[in-house]
């Protein structure tokens, strides 16, 4: 399975202020393969959840895709991701109280998916809506029950049997958990990475949690400022970090461990510059502590498929 | 005696229908126990987290502590005075209560928006009439600043103008404002970034070595505490089911539900 399933070739994001023109993603070429569950991770306002969105068309004015290229399946998709939406591409989101309707029960939303998408008759449509529920450890009898007799966990398996309803090819799921406690949050990445792997379904998976991307995903993506940081497997990412700014949020996240006690976390000072005053060169450099003359004045372009920073250059 | 005391604490929550609708019905009431029986001692200068899920009971606790709400049993003694004793005048409440602080969840939510930075930070000082005299509030307010690692010209600017970890040091700074022991950090990084919570939770542990603080920590995270907690309480559904110091709850729980909290943790560590 190394086929390539989607491809994202220079793409960016641009949103028109007053202040001028802020680029939310930017330069970001990435693929993801055939059955791949591949982690973006970043801070808030990396650009992360922006990327999902272009891909599936769901950036509203006065954003825009200004620039680059989504190839799905060898077929470049850029002008009509509304085809895809749904169907072939389904999207998982961040608070399932919000992402269901309340209005309506969860089976008349699971059946209307699958009545919209696939061409099935209703008999049938609901057959397919009770497996789904079955799938995702929900009693299929409770069809008919509404969003608020659901707790968080078993709604956001709700908004997972939906996204998987109509057999898509890639599943974009934007913060999955992060609404969720830890114990339930361990549930639900489980049962998203089961069902994947069974189906040969790709993920993309959007967080802000390293843990979760550690224990999830096969490959990694970090992003800063809208631009790609670093790339790797997750055993490379994790185990020998090549940007400095992977290494620090690596040693910044507190860890479940003894030895933890009385230490102090290591910490990257400053925070994430804001898009219109982005420094020159590596968008990282003011926060950087193995910043050098280059890093101010040009930008670093993802050398060796693997980590956009100077230092990988004299490393080589 | 402990600096801090929470003995058999209790609070129900009254859920029932309308007295004439539970009449007509014939239902009984119904309550809710979200903090039952609890019991735990903090020691002066020293940091006790309580963990526990959503539901688990531990904001109600928080609440409980600084003030917020009243206990339904129980009692809450903050070096050797009843917070709840209705004996004590307005006068002896109020000074009780400057040495209880809080930082809340959201720093987003939690300053006022409307309010600059100096006076949101000068308030608990008029509040308590602490310092007289505008030249030496805005002195201290300087000083504040500079204590949460922020500038005195920060003063005058407004809360939006300040990023998630600037605005969560600036309700740092506030708690500060009255010289309080004791601070309640309910869940006070779970709206930061990675590398600002680890600003923040560095800052908060600096202070407490200055000031000799002594801090109640609400958090689901058990990383969060692990570098500074000295002792933590496991809460499941409104019952302490665990206590011990931080190194031995994470190398060797007693519960169950416990050990479950630890291996739902995500970790970093690479394992295929």
């Amino acid at each position: 399975m190394t086929e390539t399933l989607l491809e994202l070739k220079g793409l960016e994001v641009t949103f028109k202020t007053r202040r001028g023109t802020l680029k939310a993603v930017d330069d970001l070429s990435l693929s993801i393969k055939k059955g791949e569950i591949l982690g973006i991770v970043g801070e808030s306002g990396a650009g992360k959840s922006m990327t999902g969105a272009a891909i599936i068309g769901l950036i509203d004015p006065p954003g825009r895709v200004s620039a680059g290229e989504v190839w799905f399946e060898q077929e470049r998709v850029d002008a009509h991701p509304e085809r895809l939406r749904g169907r072939q591409i389904s999207m998982v989101f961040q608070d399932p109280l919000t992402s269901l309707n309340p209005l309506r029960t969860v089976g008349d939303q699971l059946i209307e998916t699958i009545l919209v998408h696939m061409n099935v008759s209703k008999s049938e449509a609901v057959q397919r809506a009770r497996d789904g529920l079955a799938e995702v450890g929900i009693d299929p009898d409770r069809l008919n029950a509404y969003p608020h007799a659901f707790s968080g966990g078993m709604r956001q398996r709700v908004v997972v049997a939906l996204a998987l309803a109509t057999e898509p090819k890639l599943v974009i799921a934007d913060e999955p958990t992060t609404a969720l406690d830890v114990s339930v949050q361990a549930q639900v990445l489980d049962l998203l990475k089961k069902l994947c792997r069974e189906r040969g379904t790709s993920v993309m998976l959007i967080t802000h949690d390293m843990g979760v991307i550690a224990q999830t995903s096969d490959r990694i993506a970090v992003m800063y400022a809208g631009r790609l940081a670093e790339i790797g497997s997750t055993r490379e990412v994790l185990t020998n970090p090549q940007h400095p700014y992977t290494q620090g949020l690596m040693a910044s996240t507190p860890s479940v461990d003894a030895k933890s006690f009385g230490k102090t976390l290591f910490q990257i000072p400053g925070s994430m510059p804001k898009l219109d005053a982005l420094p020159n060169g590596c968008a990282f450099n003011p926060r950087c502590n193995q910043v050098h003359e280059r890093c101010r004045t040009e930008r670093p372009p993802l050398m060796s498929d693997r980590a956009a920073c100077w230092l990988m250059e004299t490393a080589s | 005696m402990s600096f801090v005391v929470a003995k058999d604490l209790c609070r129900t929550f009254d859920l029932s229908e309308p007295w004439i609708v539970r009449k007509l019905t014939m239902q009984p009431k119904r309550l809710l126990k979200a903090v039952d029986h609890v019991n735990f001692e903090i020691e002066r200068g020293t940091t006790y987290a309580l963990v526990g899920e959503s539901g688990s009971g531990k904001s109600t606790i928080a609440n409980m502590v600084v003030g917020l709400m009243q206990p339904s049993a129980g009692s809450i003694t903050i070096d050797g005075q009843n917070l709840g004793n209705a004996s004590m005048n307005r006068q002896e409440q109020q000074r009780l209560r400057r040495r209880i602080q809080m930082v809340f969840q959201s720093p987003y939510a939690s300053l006022n928006p409307r309010w600059k930075v100096g006076d949101i930070l000068s308030e608990p000082m008029r509040a308590f009439n602490l310092i007289d005299g505008a030249t030496a509030q805005r002195r201290r307010v300087a000083e504040l600043l500079e204590q949460v690692g922020m500038s005195e010209t920060d003063a005058g600017k407004f809360p939006h103008e300040f990023s998630g970890g600037q605005r969560q040091r600036i309700s740092i700074a506030r708690a500060l404002a009255s010289q309080p022991e004791v601070i309640i950090c309910d869940e006070p990084t779970s709206a930061l970034d990675v590398s600002v919570q680890a600003q923040v939770l560095n800052l908060l542990k600096s202070l407490q070595q200055d000031f000799g603080l002594t801090y109640l920590f609400i958090t689901h995270d058990l990383a969060v505490v692990s570098t500074m907690a000295n002792k933590i309480g496991v809460l499941n559904q409104g019952v302490l089911v665990e206590e011990q110091a931080t190194v031995d709850l994470f190398s060797k729980p007693q519960q169950d539900y416990t050990k479950m909290l630890l291996s739902a943790a995500p970790k970093i560590e690479f394992s295929s």
